[in-house]
């Protein structure tokens, strides 16, 4: 059966206002062209950033035994490979920093992870007298498959793991998926327009409480 | 002594067409809308802001329901959404929950309004006709076609309702290959396969701008304008009269009516919190049927003394979702050739397409003619976080580490997915109705909505045998790995009924203008006054009743 349909040529000559490749790239004609090489893509991120890490201090934060035993099990939950983006490429960390410590942020998350923190080195200390980030990394991921059996250790890794996939797939402008890396490894086109800095969700959930 | 002509409670689909209508009319319209009112210039596609954090709907903790359910031994048990997480709430902001569609746009049919005497009654559940026709709806399903803009083609088909004018005001908008795929796979199995109406713009309409394309439409707000939810088609239009003024930010939490029964003003909390009363000669209710329900159950007054409009104990009573359910198929592309592929990625377009070969059964099996629905196809919805949050978990096991990142990519980057929704009767019975709960109070302190969720046996009936066709269109078309979910668990967005019409004052709430039958100023107009809800999503239907009210309240100001 044929029913009306419109010829999308026809529709292009419609949009005088927007270019041909923006309308390309609108339509997803583009798109998987432009995300053809992830590696190749994490590998520039890598360099990049390695740049910066030259450049700039990290900030203080980052320097804390909890955020950098965070970090560590944010890479054994999601770890590096050549043509795999890991939780340190994406910025995972900084991305979990900014959402827990988040004014607008459910304040329980923030003291769940934190309280996991403890939790995962009393259970190093007590298994193998050691710190989680003095242990190898094939004694990290047991102690995380030890975990994930218990009720609370499996709420922790799951909230942990939740914040690592809003880490590499929402918009930049939360601090995570540096370089749109996490998009172009999935080939994922994302939506636009993209999500302005006055105009995240925290910043409208404000006026949810004040006229503006 | 009034301060405004209308007060209007709710600012979404039931209460833009009378906003509109009246202040054209040149009547003082105010409208109280509890959210804050957000624009164009407010909507990105964020995934966090649309659907991972409470920006706009309350949060748990300050405003929630509580929900009744059967536990395995048959009693009703409630639990509040605060505890459960279980979220009733559609987008409450300046426009309602109509930013937030996806603009699916069916009318009802002519038999929707006759169920009782088209199909007899059903054991258990409280089917009745409407008091009035489709013939008496039908200039407002036009009108809306025009003032919210609505986009598609007429087809000539066996089940099309008849209509007034010759074609929708806007050409369909741009549609996916997979929308000829389907066709063509109906075809050869003696389907009809509709164009679906999309209440989306596929031309500028005035000041809004035609759809962009971006594929992230339902669950998001509209960033051209081309979505016609009530603020962008219809709020705006309203206030550009002069006549019109929208306070955001406004929680009405009680209609006072005065000795002789009528309502005499609004008691609202403004945004910080300090009460505010505005009186009105007329007013009308349009929060979405749940939190209408609650409104009038929670305003006692001397006449009425168990809630406004409530003197038969009507309110809050058949209440209605949409039965039914969704299926989804896999489309591998390592099955196809380079060009079907790139085809199937393509991002943006619509599908548009649905079925409603079953919305009346005949069938021996089924015990004759029954009514049954309709069946709406659509792309996975191209969500990352939805799609990779359903990579954590493989039953009750995390799964993490490489063997989550292997997950990742292959639902990312190895199938495309095509869903089918089914839309059908959620049969009015004693054991769906919203309540007040005096033991959970809402930031205010007011009791919440307590909201009881039983759905009849017969709905499951008619989706599975729907399902059982839908599943195979898309086995036809060559989808894989097809899986599908028919259940009694209720969309929370598609919700209708609890202030049903009709003519008897004791079993209905609101008389055929949807007046209440004993406030003479009260009306209500969003989906509560609906007695059956039909097997299509609810918003076309709202609207065009809501355009249908506002003349009978012009008529009854002048």
């Amino acid at each position: 059966m044929i029913v009306g349909r419109l010829n999308m040529n026809n529709r292009m000559s419609d949009n005088a206002g927007i270019s041909r490749r923006e309308f390309m790239t609108r339509m997803g004609l583009l798109g998987s062209l432009a995300l053809s090489c992830p590696a190749a893509a994490l590998a520039e991120l890598r360099v990049l950033k390695a740049n910066h890490r030259a450049v700039d201090s990290a900030p203080e934060w980052q320097s804390e035994a909890a955020w950098q035993t965070i970090a560590q099990v944010q890479e054994t939950l999601f770890p590096a490979a050549e043509d795999v983006p890991g939780a340190s490429d994406f910025g995972a960390d900084v991305y979990l920093h900014k959402a827990i410590e988040n004014p607008n942020a459910d304040g329980e998350d923030k003291d769940f992870i934190m309280r996991g923190v403890g939790w995962l080195d009393d259970l190093a200390q007590q298994s193998l007298k050691k710190t989680f980030l003095q242990l190898t990394a094939i004694q990290q991921q047991e102690i995380i498959e030890v975990i994930v059996n218990s009720k609370a250790g499996r709420n922790w890794v799951s909230m942990l793991l939740s914040y690592i996939l809003e880490a590499l797939l929402t918009d930049p402008v939360y601090g995570g998926n540096n370089n749109g890396i996490g998009w172009k490894w999935l080939q994922h086109q994302p939506g636009y327009p993209a999500p302005a800095a006055d105009k995240t969700w925290d910043k409208l959930l404000q006026r949810r409480y004040t006229v503006t | 002594m009034t301060d405004w002509d209308v007060c209007i409670i709710g600012s979404g689909a039931g209460g833009g067409p009378v906003a509109l209508t009246l202040a054209k009319a040149g009547y003082s319209v105010v409208v109280l809308e509890k959210g804050p009112w957000f624009t164009e210039k407010d909507f990105y596609k964020d995934e966090l802001a649309c659907c991972r954090r409470s920006v706009y709907t309350p949060k748990l903790s300050e405003e929630q329901h509580v929900i009744e359910d059967s536990d395995r031994d048959g009693n009703w048990v409630g639990e509040a959404t605060s505890d459960s997480g279980w979220d009733f709430w559609n987008g409450n902001c300046v426009g309602g929950s109509s930013n937030l569609m996806s603009g699916f746009f069916y009318r009802l049919k002519p038999e929707d309004f006759r169920l009782l005497s088209e199909f007899g009654p059903i054991k258990g559940a409280n089917v009745v006709d409407w008091p009035i026709s489709y013939e008496d709806l039908e200039p407002y399903y036009t009108l809306v076609e025009k003032e919210v803009g609505i986009s598609g083609h007429v087809t000539d088909h066996p089940f099309a309702e008849p209509r007034s004018s010759k074609d929708f005001p806007y050409p369909p908008t741009t549609e996916h290959p997979v929308s000829r795929r389907i066709d063509e796979t109906c075809d050869s199995m003696g389907l009809f396969s509709l164009p679906t109406p999309r209440a989306i713009l596929s031309r500028d309409k005035g000041s809004r701008r035609a759809c962009e394309y971006s594929g992230f439409c339902g669950s998001y707000g509209c960033s051209s304008g081309a979505k016609g939810g009530s603020r962008a088609a219809l709020l705006a239009q309203a206030v550009a009269t002069k006549h019109c003024e929208i306070k955001p930010l406004c929680k009405v939490y009680k209609l006072s009516s005065d000795a002789k029964g009528k309502v005499v003003s609004a008691e609202y909390y403004d945004a910080k919190g300090q009460q505010q009363s505005i009186r009105a000669k007329l007013f009308v209710v349009a929060c979405q049927a749940i939190e209408t329900s609650r409104l009038l159950l929670s305003s006692t007054g001397p006449k009425h003394p168990q809630g406004l409009a409530n003197n038969s104990g009507q309110v809050g009573k058949n209440l209605l979702f949409s039965a039914g359910g969704s299926g989804n198929g896999d489309f591998e592309y390592a099955d196809m050739d380079t060009r079907a592929a790139e085809n199937m990625k393509i991002r943006g377009p619509f599908v548009n397409r649905g079925l409603q070969d079953w919305y009346f059964i005949n069938d021996k099996t089924m015990g004759g003619r029954i009514k049954g629905g309709t069946v709406d196809f659509l792309l996975r919805h191209p969500n990352a976080l939805s799609k990779a949050m359903s990579a954590k978990w493989d039953g009750d096991d995390l799964v993490w580490g490489s063997a989550l990142q292997k997950k990742l990519k292959s639902i990312f980057t190895d199938s495309q997915t095509l869903r089918y929704e089914i839309f059908c009767d959620w049969l009015p019975t004693d054991d769906c109705f919203v309540d007040l709960d005096n033991s959970v109070k809402d930031k205010w302190g007011s009791a919440v909505a307590k909201v009881r969720i039983g759905y009849h046996k017969h709905d499951l009936k008619v989706g599975s045998y729907i399902n059982g066709h839908a599943e195979k269109v898309l086995k036809k078309m060559g989808a894989t790995n097809i899986r599908s979910n028919i259940s009694g668990a209720p969309p929370q967005n598609l919700v209708a009924g609890g202030c049903r019409f009709g003519h008897d004052p004791e079993t209905s709430v609101l008389n055929a203008n949807c007046r209440a039958h004993d406030v003479e100023n009260l009306y209500v107009t969003d989906g509560s006054f609906m007695p059956t809800g039909g097997s299509v999503p609810y918003t076309w239907t709202i609207y065009a009743n809501a355009f249908r009210v506002a003349e009978k309240i012009k008529n009854a100001l002048m």
